[in-house]
């Protein structure tokens, strides 16, 4: 629970994508637009949180230095996946439990690393604590859904399908298609981990993420007729044992930390799954989206297929999932993936989202899962004046 | 025949029967009446201490995939286009993940298989480098 209200004030962003932007240009451009979308400057943020999985070990400091060499606290903070939601949350909690008024969280990194211990490229054996890719991890999860319920690889094709239709009206999104993506376009490329094919994987790229967070009385100040943004939930979780636990080379944990951590955001909020407008999780691939449906409640367990089949999580729908694209589409660098999605829904629920703009948003939810593993879940909700 | 040696310590043994299964090291909680692996330094249920245990080298196979890129720790394909991988279930409640031996029109949810070793180095010595894999069990129970 929070001690304090916390408000976002400003979020920035790098377009994510394979580009030729250093980790600290990117850096440079999030955070500046975080400030200048919340109107303040360096002085006026009270500490830095920086997420980056990538780099070296001083980059979070040093690049800091380019914003300015006010005296501001600098942590480095790493999570896998959900380093950037990590970060999100460290300067939530700050600023709750009053350490400062303000304080930035800034993810930002270059090409997400395959997993494996580091050794692939070596052409030396794996050790035994090596994962194996996402995309195969992930796949287990597919096809065990498979099994159990019947779902079909058309369920997942329409799904990443959707993600990659979401990226198209989002100018930062990794994945740019011209045209709208078919479950059939999706189904026809190559096969990475069976069911997966390479559409339904996650864009790798590089990108930069930023958010600030602050408490009310300066969210009143820095307003400007817009409505503010309150964070009613953060909540992290690291595995708790369930039946079938995998201890060696699971990428992530149980499925079921999922619940838990939502349920706890949902408990700490007042806010239930049917008040949710929009929702962004970690859908690295479409089996992830489809099992994030009903494990943050969304739907009863086993008919997440008839959202998808329905159109629901497309935006139009009744709950749209991944509205800039999500990890599909708008990409997954690592760093500043769970930033992306608070830059989203910030925009969302300020109405500012142009094509991909979720009529009504009131209250938005993030989810990010990290390898290792951890599952955090902030939720959003605006408050008109 | 050279001598075969695990990949690291601590995670299984190999028997010196050439055809025998490679033994999982595991864990038992009194506590908890539960069972991990790898070994664990106390119970993560009860946070009670554990006892060393051996597990069956037999199971089911509770998910499965067949990744059409190099194994970890290599560059290169295998000659079946890539590697086949499963979530195991042990009889005393253990899922393992490990590599699978076949290709991927091999495989199905609740498969019997039966644990193996695969070769995936040679140390300067000679000696086979393994790891882990699971095989399908036949009808009659031989290796497939």
């Amino acid at each position: 629970m929070l001690n304090r209200p916390v408000y976002v004030v400003g979020v920035g962003i790098h377009k994510f994508g394979k580009h030729d932007a250093s980790r600290r240009d990117m850096a440079f451009t999030a955070g500046m637009d975080a400030m200048n979308d919340a109107g303040i400057d360096f002085d006026q943020v009270g500490y830095l949180y920086n997420g980056y999985i990538g780099g070296t070990m001083m980059e979070g400091v040093t690049f800091a230095k380019d914003f300015g060499l006010t005296g501001v606290p600098v942590v480095h903070v790493e999570n896998a996946s959900a380093t950037g939601s990590s970060a999100f949350r460290e300067a939530v909690l700050a600023v709750a439990g009053g350490a400062c008024d303000s304080a930035m969280a800034l993810g930002f990194d270059g090409q997400l690393r395959a997993m494996g211990g580091g050794r692939q490229a070596m052409n030396r054996p794996a050790g035994m604590e090596a994962s194996l890719l996402p995309a195969a991890f992930f796949a287990f999860w597919a096809v065990r859904r498979m099994h159990d319920n019947g779902t079909t690889v058309e369920t997942f094709a329409k799904i990443a399908a959707k993600n990659w239709n979401h990226a198209r009206f989002n100018k930062y999104a990794e994945r740019q298609a011209q045209a709208e993506v078919t479950p059939e376009q999706v189904l026809a490329s190559a096969m990475v981990a069976y069911p997966h094919t390479a559409m339904m994987a996650c864009g790798a790229g590089a990108g930069a993420a930023g958010a600030i967070v602050a408490t009310k009385e300066i969210a009143l100040k820095l307003a400007n007729g817009r409505p503010l943004v309150r964070v009613m939930a953060s909540q992290m979780q690291s595995e708790v044992y369930q039946p079938g636990h995998i201890f060696l080379g699971a990428v992530v944990g149980p499925s079921e930390s999922t619940r838990i951590t939502a349920n706890l955001a949902y408990k700490e909020s007042g806010i239930g799954p049917g008040d949710l407008d929009l929702v962004h999780v970690h859908d690295a691939f479409p089996i992830e989206e489809l099992m994030y449906y009903e494990l943050l409640g969304i739907c009863p367990d086993g008919e997440g297929d008839r959202l998808v089949a329905e159109g629901a999580t497309s935006i139009g729908g009744r709950i749209p999932f991944s509205t800039d694209g999500g990890l599909i589409g708008r990409g997954h660098p690592g760093g500043p993936t769970g930033l992306a999605q608070i830059w989203d829904i910030t925009q969302q629920l300020r109405r500012e989202s142009g094509q991909r703009q979720v009529e009504g948003a009131e209250i938005g939810l993030a989810h990010m899962m990290g390898a290792g593993s951890v599952c955090v879940v902030h939720i959003l909700k605006s408050e008109r004046g | 025949m050279p001598t075969r040696l695990p990949v690291e310590e601590g995670y299984f043994r190999i028997p010196h029967d050439p055809d025998g299964s490679p033994i999982l090291l595991g864990s038992y909680s009194p506590a908890a009446k539960t069972y991990f692996w790898p070994r664990r330094k106390r119970c993560p249920i009860t946070l009670q201490a554990v006892e060393d245990c051996e597990l069956s080298t037999h199971g089911e196979i509770y998910s499965w995939t067949f990744v059409y890129m190099p194994n970890m720790g290599s560059q290169e394909k295998d000659a079946s286009g890539g590697f086949g991988a499963a979530q195991v279930d042990l009889p005393e409640g253990v899922r393992i993940q490990a590599l699978l031996d076949g290709t991927e029109g091999d495989f199905t949810v609740g498969m019997p298989v039966r644990l193996v070793t695969r070769q995936v180095g040679t140390d300067s010595g000679g000696n086979a480098i393994c790891t882990i894999a699971f095989r399908a069990i036949t009808t009659d129970g031989s290796h497939a």
